[in-house]
């Protein structure tokens, strides 16, 4: 499953930038996210409970920065186990261009479930994880306007 | 978390204590110890759990136990009048509409709702009506055949002779 | 079915089923419906994954969750000693090497090898909780790729399940005169050549897998309920093979169990783990399948590719059948797995044709899937399927009739017994009468109109024959010795006539859902002249019944009822010295007729049960010549496979706009040999029909190619038929009797599945060959026939 979007956001890249790399502003953009703590730069734990179709579940996991580009952008990997329910991991390659006071986001992700989750909701997974890709970014965006980029 | 739930099974008032995501079907096994309604699977599909809570048929398998609390369950035991078989139950055995037996119990359940509300089902009628109800063993021909005559003779009517020729007087076990 | 009848009420009547009443009312007992004092429950820990490397299990978690009474993992069972599941028939290759046969632990210790593999289970005082604590069990998964389809698996570089295995070749095995037929095909007027699949099914028995282990420390006895077709069986291949418990140690019951269609023969790892853990614990252990794991762990059946070539003469007469097949086995080998795409598939390849020369090979390939095992018909609808499509191509191609072509190339109703070239001889049969049968009785010679009118409808309407033969009553145990069983596959009986009378027959074929507690009354109610009522039928217990091989391959009547049969006859020739003794005249003229022994040309005579209670009260007893009592035991292996037969038509109608097909008439005609209870054989033979066109039209098990992820794995993307998916299915029967089993039976359990997929199949080309259409795989969903459709009209307006 693979998953391409565009957002533009009223913020300067480098703000733009730091939020990515900010563990609350993706603990608040992430649907479901319960905690996320820093291990290193690049490297956060994460509890997530998502719900795909009939299953529901909590994942842990661990969420990977790499292909560092400050701040033009990086690819965020996440992988987590949901106990019986299966594991899920994804990816989204983020790039971030200036055009004057505003960024626009371009985004391509891709995920993949297994166990239960892909055997019960298998026809649901593609709708799920654009729908939490979509969200994330709206989050973000959300997380990026004025009033909230000034007040945090 | 516990909880306690008070509701009628069959006629008789009864009684448990169950976890908050205990559903009425395992409410009837577990505790009550009602195994007649069965689970065979569980996305709420098959219809082997198929109950009448309060005179409607519903799968047992989606309703939690507490959702229960007062209200009124008719099971697959409670279907015939002492040692004698309900008419549907009589025309699903004249019929030889069940083999393992595992579906029966939700099938009957389901064709007694069918029948209370089309009390003069067409074959076409009943197929559309089994949907949620599966069989791996009958083809369904035989559910459909005894479906049909059940529900002639719980209009008081004299159903054709069945298919199989007439019952022979084997006394049921 | 008077035809069917031996001239009593017993044998030939629809008498309603005695087992009824328990299951309309809610009170059959299933598996799952037992519970035992201070039982606890367990939950097995499937992996997630369709190829990784276990680098650790930390269980530390899970056993200290709340309820929990012991956590298990591969490593306690090795520590134990205890063996791998094991496989009951070892196939040669050409080359004469054994297959591969890698270990099938019982649960896996280093890898998992396809996505449901077991790998840890958690015993505690609610299932809830055990769920609850398995969560926390966690494994460090190092993830590889996966290999799913057979041609995959094939392909250089493939991903290898087994190092064992090279190439993930289990076996490469033939059967037939390769060279004979290369022949044929070089001389033949036309040879046609198809390719096809057979689609992998999931059983799905209505009612799931379960199994409660017990241990009663005070007499060192073991007890498994579980959900089996065959509890001998079980209690041998566990207590040999797996946990090393003597059988008279080890008790197997298998109660009400909810279908089976295969997918409950087989020694799974469940039972294993309960019974061996029930020790470990000092408690009863439950574990029922929920239906995900039900996907994941029953046995699948079919997935097979397959090569085929016909070769004809100029009279449209076959010449030769050459057959390549790849045969999916999944990640280990299942009990009987091995001997189904060959024994029981190659050796049906003759079909009901006089075909001179076949030669088939099979090539058995190990995939990160669910081990794919026998499911109803087991190797013979694989190879009915590719016989009457390649038959039906030849007769397009030829601009012939299928039903013409079909009759040239019958092996005639004189011709028997009829010795094929791929090993097996049949017996009898009669395969013109069955397909005129079914051809009148589908109104096919009054088709064409219908065609027509359908298509002023704007619809494509499609009709299609197949015939088939079977290979039941399984099986003669010093032939499948020879081809490698490492089991006998008689049957046992033992008849009890109690003191006054009554009977107890305990069987080693079990119900489940067949009916026996009344067909096989019905035989002994014939034979013995007693009333039904009288007869108890009692199956399903090692405690109960002297031994027995259990039911599948269609062989209940044809080897259980023959061993019932046999025991009777023993009960008869002691009852008849009893009665000479009574009625003091000669044993040889003492004739037994309708329960009562008479000295023949007299009206002298002693019931069966008077003779019974003097057996048991023996005052005026035979005692220097006889043993006192009543009750004999007798074991019956059959000496010939027997060969139902018959014809199936289906007529169909596809809408070209949406692909919707509807079957709008499903005609059999059978011929099962004698037949004892009708409606119970219309039973059989519609559950097999309809598991047959769910086949043909809605049933597949998919894999995501690149993952290993199952992802039919429910009833939301698992298309099980519905009521609404069939019509009304129109039955005859034909009979000709089998002539080595003293019923003249020859089974009836899958004989729906096995014609069905083919004679829909052949209808659905049929409707679209006008278009160009050669072939539609299966499930021919509404999507691949519209699509199919759609690719053909373009490709015809494009030329």
């Amino acid at each position: 499953m693979e998953m391409k979007g565009e957002r533009r956001i009223p913020a300067p890249r480098q703000l733009v930038w730091e939020r990515l790399n900010d563990p609350e502003t993706l603990k608040g953009c992430i649907p479901g996210c319960e905690s996320i703590e820093k291990i290193s730069d690049t490297e956060f734990t994460a509890k997530v409970v998502a719900r795909v179709g009939p299953v529901k579940a909590s994942f842990s996991g661990k969420v990977t920065l790499s292909d560092l580009d400050p701040p033009s952008g990086y690819t965020i990997s996440g992988e987590g186990t949901g106990g019986v329910a299966g594991f899920a991991k994804g990816s989204a390659t983020v790039a971030l261009e200036e055009d004057g006071a505003e960024t626009v986001l371009r985004y391509g992700a891709q995920g993949q479930v297994g166990g239960k989750l892909a055997q019960i909701g298998s026809r649901l997974i593609d709708a799920t994880a654009r729908k939490m890709a979509d969200e994330f970014f709206t989050r973000f965006v959300g997380a990026m306007s004025p009033e909230s980029a000034t007040g945090s | 978390m516990q909880k306690t739930v008070s509701l009628t099974v069959n006629g008789k008032p009864a009684t448990a204590t169950v976890e908050g995501r205990t559903l009425l079907v395992q409410l009837l096994r577990e505790n009550l110890g009602l195994t007649g309604t069965h689970v065979g699977c569980d996305t709420s599909q098959c219809g082997a759990c198929v109950v009448h809570v309060d005179g409607e048929a519903i799968k047992a398998c989606t309703l939690l136990a507490v959702q229960a609390e007062g209200r009124n369950v008719l099971t697959i035991e409670g279907v015939a009048d002492g040692d004698t078989l309900h008419p549907m139950q009589e025309a699903f055995r004249n019929n030889h509409a069940l083999q393992c037996g595992f579906c029966t119990p939700g099938m009957v359940m389901s064709a007694l709702d069918l029948v209370k509300n089309n009390p003069k089902p067409t074959e076409k009628e009943v197929r559309e009506y089994l949907e949620g109800n599966l069989c791996r063993c009958t083809g369904y021909h035989n559910i459909v055949l005894a479906i049909i005559e059940g529900a002639t003779v719980m209009r008081g009517e004299t159903p054709p002779v069945a298919p199989h020729g007439p019952a022979h007087g084997v006394a049921a076990e | 079915m008077a035809d069917g009848s031996i001239g009593t009420p017993a044998i030939g009547a629809s008498v309603r089923r005695r087992e009824d009443y328990r299951f309309l009312t809610g009170q059959g007992t299933y598996t799952d419906d037992i519970n035992r004092p201070g039982q606890v429950y367990a939950y097995i820990l499937r992996s997630p994954h369709a190829n990784a490397r276990i680098g650790g299990i930390d269980t530390s978690a899970a056993a200290s969750s709340p309820g929990v009474v012991a956590v298990f993992t591969g490593k306690d069972l090795e520590a134990d000693g205890i063996g791998g599941l094991p496989c009951g028939w070892l196939i040669n290759s050409k080359d004469g090497s054994p297959m591969a046969e890698p270990p099938h632990p019982v649960l896996v210790t280093d890898r998992v090898r396809h996505v449901g593999d077991h790998i840890a289970v958690v015993i505690a005082e609610t299932l809830g909780q055990a769920r609850d604590a398995a969560e926390r069990i966690d494994i460090d998964y190092a993830v590889e790729p996966a290999v799913v389809d057979s041609v995959a698996a094939l392909r250089p570089g493939a991903p290898l399940v087994w190092e064992q295995a090279p190439g993930n070749v289990c076996y490469d095995w033939h059967l037939g005169d390769s060279a004979a037929v290369e022949t044929a095909i070089g001389k033949a007027a036309r040879v046609v050549k198809l390719d096809l699949v057979n689609n992998r099914l999931v059983p799905n028995a209505m009612e799931p897998r379960a199994a409660i282990g017990e241990f009663n420390r005070a007499t060192g006895e073991y007890t498994l309920y579980t959900t089996s077709q065959n509890p001998h069986v079980i209690r041998l291949l566990m207590g040999a093979f797996v946990l090393h418990i003597p059988e008279a140690r080890l008790r197997v019951v298998a109660p009400d169990v909810g279908g089976g269609f295969g997918s409950k023969i087989y020694h799974y790892a469940e039972e294993a783990i309960v019974t061996w853990a029930a020790a470990k614990v000092r408690r009863p252990i439950k574990w029922t399948a929920d239906r995900s794991e039900s996907f994941m762990s029953d046995a699948h059946g079919r997935d097979h590719v397959t090569h085929v070539e016909l070769a004809l003469d100029a009279d449209a007469k076959f010449l030769a059948l050459k057959v390549s097949t790849l045969a999916n086995m999944g990640a280990y080998l299942s009990t009987f797995s091995t001997c189904i795409p060959t024994y029981l598939y190659g050796t049906l390849l003759a079909g009901t044709y006089t075909t001179p020369a076949i030669y088939v090979e099979t090539k058995a390939v190990f995939t990160n899937t669910v081990p794919v095992d026998a499911y109803r018909g087991a190797g013979r609808p694989e190879a009915t399927f590719l016989l009457e499509r390649i038959v039906d191509l030849a007769a397009d191609e030829l601009g012939i009739d299928p039903a013409e072509l079909r009759r040239r190339n019958f092996i005639a109703r004189d011709a028997f017994p009829y010795q094929t070239p791929v090993a097996l001889q049949y017996d009898s049969g009669d395969y013109q009468t069955t397909l005129d049968m079914a051809m009148e009785a589908a109104g096919y010679a009054g088709f064409e109109a219908r065609r027509r009118e359908a298509a002023g409808r704007g619809k494509l309407r499609g009709i299609g024959i197949a015939t088939y033969i079977e290979a039941c009553g399984i099986a003669p145990s010093a032939v499948v010795g020879s081809l490698g069983a490492r089991a006998g596959l008689f049957e046992s009986a033992a008849v009890r006539v109690h003191p006054t009378g009554s009977v107890s027959i305990l069987t080693g074929s079990h119900s489940h859902g067949q009916g026996h507690e009344t067909t096989f009354a019905q035989l002994v109610s014939d034979h013995l002249g007693i009333p039904i009522d009288s007869i108890e039928i009692v199956h399903g217990d090692t405690a109960k019944i002297p031994y027995g091989m259990g039911t599948y391959g269609s062989r209940s009547l044809a080897v259980g009822g023959s061993a019932i049969i046999k025991a009777m006859d023993k009960v008869i020739a002691k009852g008849r010295k009893i009665a000479a003794h009574l009625l003091e005249a000669a044993e040889a003229d003492i004739e037994f007729k309708d329960g009562e022994f008479t000295v023949a040309g007299t009206d002298r005579s002693k019931s069966l049960g008077e003779v019974a209670l003097t057996a048991y009260v023996p005052h005026n007893f035979p005692h220097d010549e006889l043993e006192p009592g009543l009750d004999e035991t007798a074991f019956y292996d059959p000496k010939n496979f027997t060969f139902p037969s018959g014809a199936h038509i289906a007529e169909i109608e596809i809408d070209p706009d949406t692909g919707h097909l509807t079957v709008l008439n499903f005609t059999a005609s059978d011929d099962f040999g004698r037949i004892v209870n009708p409606m119970i054989v219309a039973g059989q033979v519609h559950g097999g029909l309809a598991q047959g066109i769910g086949q043909a039209l809605l049933e597949g098990c998919v894999y995501d190619t690149e993952t290993g992820q199952l992802l039919t794995g429910s009833y939301n993307d698992y298309a099980m038929p519905r009521a609404a998916d069939f019509p009304n299915f129109v039955l005859s029967t034909h009979v000709t009797l089998c002539t080595h089993n003293p019923l003249g039976v020859k089974g009836c359990g899958e004989a729906g599945a096995i014609g069905a997929p083919a004679a829909i199949a052949n209808a659905i080309v049929d409707a679209l060959k006008h278009l160009g259409v050669r072939h539609v795989e299966m499930p021919a969903t509404p999507e691949r026939l519209w699509r199919t459709i759609q690719e053909h009209q373009t490709r015809a307006a494009a030329d």
